[in-house]
């Protein structure tokens, strides 16, 4: 492994945000390929760090921060792609992930959301207490094949099959995908609304969309 | 530590104390050798009818005066392991007992114990941080008289961590006490971390014979004589706290007593368990209501003698049920927030039987207690206003929706403020992920994880130098090789 690789992996496996931005900007400084430095440095970091969350050898804020210092460096590392006008690899999936209507809880989503970035996907977040058509006309917009919609409460989880009846009502369904998450929900609830997957957390949600776009 | 709860006063300490000092002078202690009897009357005591010995206060003070204070030493192979109980130990130590039976709750077996289960225990028992060493006591029939010597041989070779042992048995203390010497390395280290060696006093107020001759055996320097006075409330002390400590005080200072009288300046541990004499049963029991509480005043009473106690943790539950958590709960966690200094916990069946998965509950538990005696922090950063802060400025519209997920603020101090496991012991997921994983008990878990620490961890093994002086003790003592 290249010596500005190994300082990436380590910056980012070693939580140091600021580190993660200078290793990388001096990568780029350097000559460095910032394609290279995407997949060989920041990708494969926080893909070792998550398949550390999954095997539960870290903990969750170990997980989150350095998916936040991985994004620090791919910021810096898009900018320079931009700049050079190098071809931009396409996204893994486009996802449009939110919170169903009248609920507020967004620290599950946020979660999926980091953990999904920093995997190579672009999401699109729409937030909190978001009703059913917002999903769909966010989904069309951006051309997204998988919608992912969490509820922590009991009283918000009917909203995940109003999602369900829009996308039907709209011939959608089967077209774009949806998968179920949050407190309030399960796997019988995810067969209940019609939900195409299910995750009961945020790692097994990766696992099963990065499944799923692979077959794609 | 730093919290601690007090339940007696300097005041009411100093009564109990009186009264102990009391006792020894005016209804004295009953010895069952008369060797002892003369030199305790050389020695300033007097003696009346029926072998009753009269302890005056000068005497114990003299003893007092005469025995190392404030710090015990339990030693094992590793110095760097020693247990020392002292003032302001951050938290308790803890040392689980091995004893005569084995407990295989999964396979619903109850069994004299065996020399694997002795192995598999103590190598648990070496894997686990929270676990400072091992007391030995099995009475295994395969050791016959010579029993100490077995027990410590084969807990030395399984544990680098300090080993200690009851015996009832003077003739297996020469063997035992050279196989010391060739852990402590020479004569010399001995003397500074002796073989702790524990004996009981029978109550009321009695030494027999087998009593006084332990004290007799076992008051030589290289040998750390560990005193032990059973009291149960209501059969052989009194029912009353106050009555059943000063009873207890006394029966300890009488053997500190005759131990420095016979080897001024020895180093002394004591062993105090409160045992309650169940009423409805007739069964003398470790883990009962009183106990709970004497828990919570063992910190002040060895603070005020300034000797540390050694607490016996002894479930009276014959599972691993909410009967065993419960007493297990209490028992150890009265004494972690009193500051007691040293916890010997026994497995199960009113010290009857020991449990590998056992261990990791009582890992979950010191590990809650030690928490708990550190208080809270309070600081400009524990107050984490900066962090609320910027929490808080982050919107989505013109809702707030930041967390501290992802603040350093949360990375720098989770592990701190929460002390997280990273096993799986202690079930903390959602019942869907629970049941995907097999629906398991605490005791299957912690069975899965015993197995894996078997597979994968050895202690380190023993030096070939120490081997070589086993061979020849088994030589010279003519021990039968089991």
């Amino acid at each position: 492994m290249n010596d500005y690789i190994k300082n990436i992996n380590d910056a980012v496996i070693g939580y140091d945000i600021e580190l993660v931005k200078k290793n990388v900007t001096d990568a780029i400084n350097d000559g460095k390929d910032p394609i290279i430095i995407m997949n060989q440095g920041l990708s494969k970091a926080i893909v070792e760090i998550g398949e550390k969350f999954g095997k539960e050898e870290i903990f969750l804020v170990e997980l989150m921060i350095a998916a936040d210092a991985c994004m620090a460096g791919v910021e810096i590392v898009k900018k320079s792609i931009l700049d050079k006008k190098i071809a931009i690899q396409k996204p893994k999936g486009i996802i449009v992930v939110g919170t169903v209507l009248g609920d507020i809880h967004n620290i599950g989503k946020d979660i999926l959301k980091t953990l999904l970035e920093t995997s190579g996907f672009e999401v699109h977040d729409i937030g909190v207490d978001q009703p059913a058509e917002n999903f769909i006309k966010k989904a069309l917009e951006v051309n997204a094949k998988l919608i992912a919609s969490s509820a922590l409460l009991t009283t918000t989880a009917p909203h995940q099959k109003d999602i369900e009846e829009n996308l039907k009502e709209n011939n959608l369904k089967g077209k774009i995908k949806t998968i179920i998450g949050g407190a309030a929900t399960s796997l019988s609830w995810s067969k209940e609304v019609g939900s195409d997957f299910y995750a009961s957390t945020a790692t097994e949600g990766i696992s099963i969309i990065k499944k799923f776009f692979e077959g794609e | 530590m730093r919290t601690k709860v007090e339940v007696l006063t300097k005041s009411e300490l100093d009564a109990i104390y009186q009264a102990a000092l009391d006792i020894l002078s005016g209804i004295g202690v009953n010895i069952e050798d008369n060797e002892l009897i003369e030199i305790l009357k050389k020695n300033g005591c007097t003696v009346g009818d029926n072998s009753i010995v009269y302890i005056p206060e000068k005497v114990v003070t003299r003893c007092l005066n005469s025995t190392p204070r404030g710090k015990v030493r339990l030693s094992g192979r590793d110095p760097s392991k020693d247990i020392v109980l002292e003032k302001d130990q951050k938290h308790p130590s803890v040392i689980s007992h091995v004893l005569m039976n084995y407990y295989d709750e999964l396979n619903n077996q109850y069994r004299t114990i065996t020399r694997d289960d002795i192995k598999n225990f103590i190598t648990v028992s070496d894997y686990l941080d929270t676990i400072d060493g091992n007391w030995m006591c099995t009475l295994m029939p395969d050791y016959g008289k010579l029993y100490t010597f077995y027990e410590y041989e084969i807990a030395i070779r399984n544990t680098t961590k300090p080993v200690c042992v009851s015996s009832f048995e003077p003739d297996s203390i020469p063997p035992t006490l050279e196989l010391a010497e060739a852990v402590a390395g020479s004569k010399d280290e001995l003397l500074k971390r002796p073989l702790t060696l524990a004996f009981c006093e029978v109550s009321p107020l009695t030494w027999n014979k087998y009593g006084c001759d332990m004290l007799k055996a076992s008051s030589m320097w290289g040998i750390q004589p560990t005193i032990t006075v059973e009291t149960p409330m209501g059969d052989t002390g009194p029912v009353t706290y106050a009555g059943n400590i000063a009873q207890k005080i006394a029966e300890l200072l009488s053997g500190l007593v005759i131990v420095q009288i016979l080897q001024e300046g020895l180093p002394i541990a004591f062993v105090v368990p409160l045992e309650t004499f169940d009423m409805r049963t007739a069964q003398i029991c470790l883990a009962s209501r009183p106990d709970y509480l004497y828990g919570l005043a063992v910190g002040q009473i060895e603070d005020y003698l300034d000797i540390p106690f050694i607490s016996p943790v002894s479930p009276d539950s014959k599972l691993l049920d909410m009967q065993q958590a419960y007493e297990l709960s209490f028992s150890m966690l009265s004494r972690i927030l009193s500051n007691n200094k040293c916890l010997v916990i026994h497995g199960l069946d009113q010290t009857h039987a020991i449990n590998n998965e056992l261990l990791f509950l009582m890992d979950e538990i010191i590990l809650s207690g030690r928490k708990m005696l550190e208080g809270i922090e309070v600081s400009e950063e524990t107050l984490a206003l900066e962090p609320l802060k910027e929490v808080a400025a982050k919107m989505e519209g013109s809702r707030r929706n930041g967390h501290f997920l992802n603040h350093r603020h949360t990375l720098k101090w989770f592990a701190k403020e929460q002390v997280p496991r990273k096993d799986n012991i202690i079930d903390k997921y959602r019942r869907e992920k629970w049941i995907e994983m097999g629906s398991k008990s605490f005791v299957k878990r912690a069975n899965e994880k015993v197995n894996e620490v078997l597979q994968g961890y050895t202690p380190e093994p023993l030096p070939k130098e120490i081997e070589r002086v086993i061979e020849k003790i088994y030589v010279k003592y003519g021990i039968p090789l089991i």
